[in-house]
C-alpha cells in the first residue's frame, strides 16, 4: 500500500497521514491505489453498480453476464499473421516471434500486474484461451493477431504479449464479428524496446466485450499504444498501464466512432511508480446520431517515489447530432511534488445547426460538411497512429458511417 | 446576364410566444453587375431577408418567390442554392474548430464550380487572394474564423467571396466593427468581385461611408419587414441626415413595432 511502502528505513522520524489533517502532507494521502483492489480472486470484488465509481457510467443491465462466473464457449477465433499478409506466423517458434496456447502456470500470463475488476478476475479465473506472444527480433511487418467473435455465447480470451529487450515492433489487434467477450491482454515492454501496438475494435452490432489491458513498459521502453473502436453494441476496454523502470515513454492515443445505440467506453488508468518516466494520453471521440453514448475516463497516478514524471492527458468529442452523451472525466492524482508536468484537458463539442448552415451555404452538402469536421477533428491524431493501412481503413469506415448517415 | 427577382416575400420564426412574422412582403429585383445598398432600423429585418433567402431553416416562408433567373430559390437547400450562384457574407461568421480555412474553402470551391482546384493552383490562388486583402498566409492553416478578430472574420467572407465567384451576393454588415484601413481594403475586395465577374450585389449596412468605396446604383430604405423607398446614391446622404422616423409609423420605434 502506498503509505507503507514509502516509509523507508531511517532514523528520522518520517511524516504519516493523518486522517484528521490529511493535506498536511499530500505525498501521504491515501491515492487511488490504495483505495483499488487489485486481485486474482473474483470473490475480492462485489458485483458491479452504478455507485461505483468504475461502473458509473456503464449501461450495467447490458452485461450482466460478465460478472458471474461462467464457462467460456471456446468460439473466438484467434490467429496471428503479418499484416502484409506475407504468410501465416505458425503456432511454435521461429526466429523472430514465438505464439503458443498456454496456461495460467505458464511465465507470461499473469505476469503483469493483477486484475483490477470483477470482469477482468473472472476472465481469469475461467479462461481456457491463453495465448503467450513473444516478440525476440526487430520485425519490419506488423503483426496481424486477429480476434474474430462467431456467436452470442459468452467467451473469455487471454493474451500475454512481451517485446523483448531491445525489439523494435508492431503488433495490430483486430477485433471483428459478432462477441460476447471477456478479455485480458497483458503487454510488456522490455528494457530499450520501441512497440506499437494498436487495438481495434470493429465488431458487429449488438456485440459486447469488455476488456482489460495490463500494460508494463520497463526501463528505457517506449509503447505507442493506439485503440481505435468503430462499432460494437457495448464495448468497455480499461487499460492499467504502468512501468518497470525508470525513464520509460508511454503514449497512448485512442479514437473513437459510436453510432446510435452504441455504448463505448475507455478508461486510461496510468500508473506513474518509476521516476523520469513520460506519459501522453490522447483519445479523441465522435458520436454519430442520437442515444449514441461515450465515456472516457483517464486518471494519472503519480507514486511518491516517482520524481521527473511527465504526464499529460487529453479527451476530445464531438457531438454530432443532438441526443447523444459523450461523459469524459480526467483525473489526476500527484503525491510528489518534484515532477515535470502533470495536465489535463477534456471537452464535449458539438457540431451546430449554425455550423451546419454556415458551411451550406459555401454550397458544401450536409454530408460533406460533416465529414469535413470530422476529418478535421480526427486527422491529426490518425495520422500520429503512424501505421497508413490503419489510418487509411480507420477514415474510410467512418466517412462510410457518415455517408449512410444521409439516408 | 442575371437576374434575382424577389416578390412579396414574407417570412417568420417560431418564438417560445408563437409565430412572429418578420418579412411582410419584400419585393426587389436586381440584375448582374448592379449595386443596391439596403439600409434600416435595427431589427427591421434585413438580416431576416437575407437568411431567408440563403435558406436558413430558422426562417420559416409563408409567402411569396425569390427567382434566380427564372429558378425557384426557395425550393432549393442552402447549397444548392450557393451552387445557384448565390453568396452571403453574414453579419455574424460562423466559427468552424478543426477545419482549416484551406480545406473548408478548397472543399467550398469545389462543390461550387464542379471542378477540385490542383493542391498547388489553390495554394497560390488562395496565398494571393490572402495577400489582397492582407490576410496573413497564416490564417490558410487556421480554423474557420475560430478566433478571429470581428474584423478579420470580415475579411475572411469577402475572401470568399473573391474564390466563389458567385452570380449575387448579399453583404450584410460587412462594414461593421472595420477600422478605416480594413474598411477601404475590405471595399476594395467587393470592388474587385464585382468588376472580375459582373456579380449583382445587394448591400446592408448601416453607415454611408462604406458607400464612399463601393457606389451604389439604387439605395432602399428597409423597413417593418418590406421596401418602403427607393432611390439613387443621394437617398444614403439624406438617410444620414434625418434617420428613419419618417419611414415609421408616428411615435413608434422599430423595436417597439416588434
Ligand atoms: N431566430 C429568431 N428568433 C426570434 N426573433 C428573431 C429571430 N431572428 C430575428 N428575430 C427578430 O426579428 C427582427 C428582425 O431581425 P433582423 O436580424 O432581421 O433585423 P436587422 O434588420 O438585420 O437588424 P440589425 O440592423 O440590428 O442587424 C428582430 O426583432 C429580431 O429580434
Ligand atoms: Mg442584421
Amino acid at each position: 500500500m502506498g503509505v507503507s511502502n514509502s516509509m523507508a528505513a531511517g532514523q528520522r522520524v518520517l511524516p504519516r497521514y493523518d486522517s484528521k489533517d490529511q493535506y498536511r502532507y499530500p505525498a501521504f494521502m491515501p491515492s487511488s491505489a490504495d483505495r483499488t483492489v487489485k486481485s486474482f480472486d473474483p470473490a475480492e470484488f462485489v458485483i458491479p453498480t452504478a455507485k461505483q465509481e468504475d461502473w458509473r457510467y456503464a449501461p450495467l443491465e447490458r452485461i450482466g453476464e460478465f460478472f458471474e462466473p461462467f464457462r467460456p464457449s471456446g468460439e473466438t477465433q484467434v490467429r496471428l499473421s503479418f499484416l502484409d499478409g506475407s504468410g501465416a506466423v505458425s503456432a511454435g517458434s521461429d526466429a523472430s516471434v514465438s505464439f503458443e496456447r498456454a496456461s495460467r502456470s505458464d511465465p507470461l500470463p499473469g505476469s503483469v500486474g493483477k486484475p483490477a475488476d470483477r470482469a477482468a478476475a473472472l476472465e481469469w479465473d475461467c479462461v481456457q484461451q491463453i495465448y503467450a506472444l513473444d516478440v525476440h527480433r526487430d520485425l519490419d511487418q506488423p503483426l496481424l493477431l486477429n480476434v474474430r467473435g462467431t456467436g452470442e455465447d459468452l467467451d473469455a480470451l487471454h493474451v500475454a504479449v512481451r517485446f523483448d529487450p531491445g525489439v523494435h515492433a508492431t503488433l495490430v489487434i483486430d477485433h471483428r464479428g459478432l462477441a460476447r467477450l471477456s478479455e485480458g491482454f497483458e503487454i510488456s515492454v522490455g528494457e530499450n524496446a520501441v512497440a506499437n501496438v494498436i487495438s481495434i475494435q470493429e465488431w458487429d452490432a449488438g456485440a459486447k466485450h469488455l476488456g482489460s489491458q495490463r500494460i508494463r513498459v520497463d526501463r528505457s521502453g517506449r509503447l505507442n499504444h493506439s485503440v481505435v473502436t468503430l462499432s460494437g453494441g457495448v464495448v468497455r476496454l480499461r487499460m492499467d498501464p504502468d512501468f518497470g523502470g525508470p525513464d520509460g515513454y508511454l503514449n497512448m492515443l485512442g479514437v473513437y466512432f459510436v453510432d446510435p445505440g452504441e455504448y463505448v467506453e475507455h478508461r486510461t488508468m496510468v500508473v506513474h511508480n518509476h521516476p523520469s518516466c513520460t506519459s501522453r494520453v490522447v483519445y479523441k471521440g465522435a458520436l454519430n446520431g442520437k442515444d449514441a453514448r461515450s465515456a472516457w475516463v483517464g486518471n494519472a497516478l503519480i507514486l511518491p517515489q516517482a520524481s521527473q514524471t511527465d504526464s499529460y492527458e487529453l479527451n476530445r468529442n464531438l457531438v454530432l447530432m443532438p441526443g447523444a452523451v459523450a461523459e469524459s472525466e480526467p483525473q489526476l492524482e500527484i503525491e510528489n511534488g518534484n515532477i515535470v508536468g502533470a495536465g489535463h484537458a477534456s471537452s464535449v463539442g458539438r457540431f451546430d445547426d449554425g455550423q451546419l448552415f454556415y458551411m451550406r451555404s459555401r454550397g458544401i452538402p450536409e454530408s460533406a460538411a460533416r465529414k469535413l469536421v470530422v476529418h478535421g477533428f480526427f486527422s491529426e491524431l490518425v495520422e500520429e497512429i503512424g501505421i497508413p493501412a490503419v489510418s487509411e481503413h480507420l477514415m474510410a469506415t467512418i466517412d462510410r458511417r457518415l455517408a449512410m448517415e444521409e439516408d | 446576364m442575371s437576374v434575382l427577382e424577389i416578390t412579396d416575400l414574407r417570412a417568420g420564426v417560431e418564438t417560445n410566444d408563437g409565430r412572429k412574422e418578420i418579412l411582410k412582403g419584400a419585393s426587389l429585383t436586381i440584375k448582374s453587375g448592379e449595386i443596391h445598398a439596403i439600409m434600416g432600423p435595427n431589427g427591421s429585418g434585413k438580416s431576416t431577408l437575407a437568411y431567408t433567402l440563403a435558406g436558413h431553416p430558422k426562417y420559416e416562408v409563408d409567402g411569396g418567390r425569390a427567382l434566380l433567373d427564372g429558378q425557384d430559390l426557395l425550393a432549393m437547400t442552402p447549397d444548392e442554392r450557393a451552387r445557384a450562384g448565390l453568396f452571403l457574407a453574414m453579419q455574424y461568421p460562423v466559427e468552424i474548430p478543426g477545419v482549416s480555412m484551406t480545406n473548408f474553402l478548397r472543399t467550398a470551391v469545389t462543390q461550387v464550380s464542379g471542378q477540385t482546384p490542383k493542391l498547388r493552383d489553390w495554394t497560390k490562388e488562395l496565398n494571393i487572394a490572402m495577400k489582397r486583402l492582407r490576410m496573413d498566409p497564416k490564417f490558410a492553416r487556421r480554423s474557420t474564423n475560430e478566433g478571429f478578430s470581428g474584423g478579420e472574420k470580415k475579411r475572411a467572407e469577402v475572401l470568399q467571396l473573391e474564390l466563389l465567384k458567385p452570380k449575387f451576393a448579399i453583404l450584410d454588415e460587412t462594414d461593421s466593427g472595420l477600422d478605416v484601413d480594413a474598411l477601404r481594403i475590405v471595399s476594395e475586395g467587393v470592388n474587385r468581385a464585382h468588376k472580375n465577374t459582373g456579380c449583382g450585389i445587394l448591400l446592408i449596412t448601416h453607415y454611408t461611408r462604406i458607400l464612399k468605396y463601393i457606389k451604389p446604383d439604387f439605395v432602399h430604405v428597409f423597413a417593418g419587414g418590406h421596401f418602403v423607398k427607393t432611390g439613387g446614391p443621394e437617398l444614403a446622404d439624406e438617410l444620414e441626415e434625418t434617420g428613419y422616423d419618417r419611414y415609421l409609423p408616428e411615435g413608434s420605434t422599430e423595436s417597439a413595432l416588434a
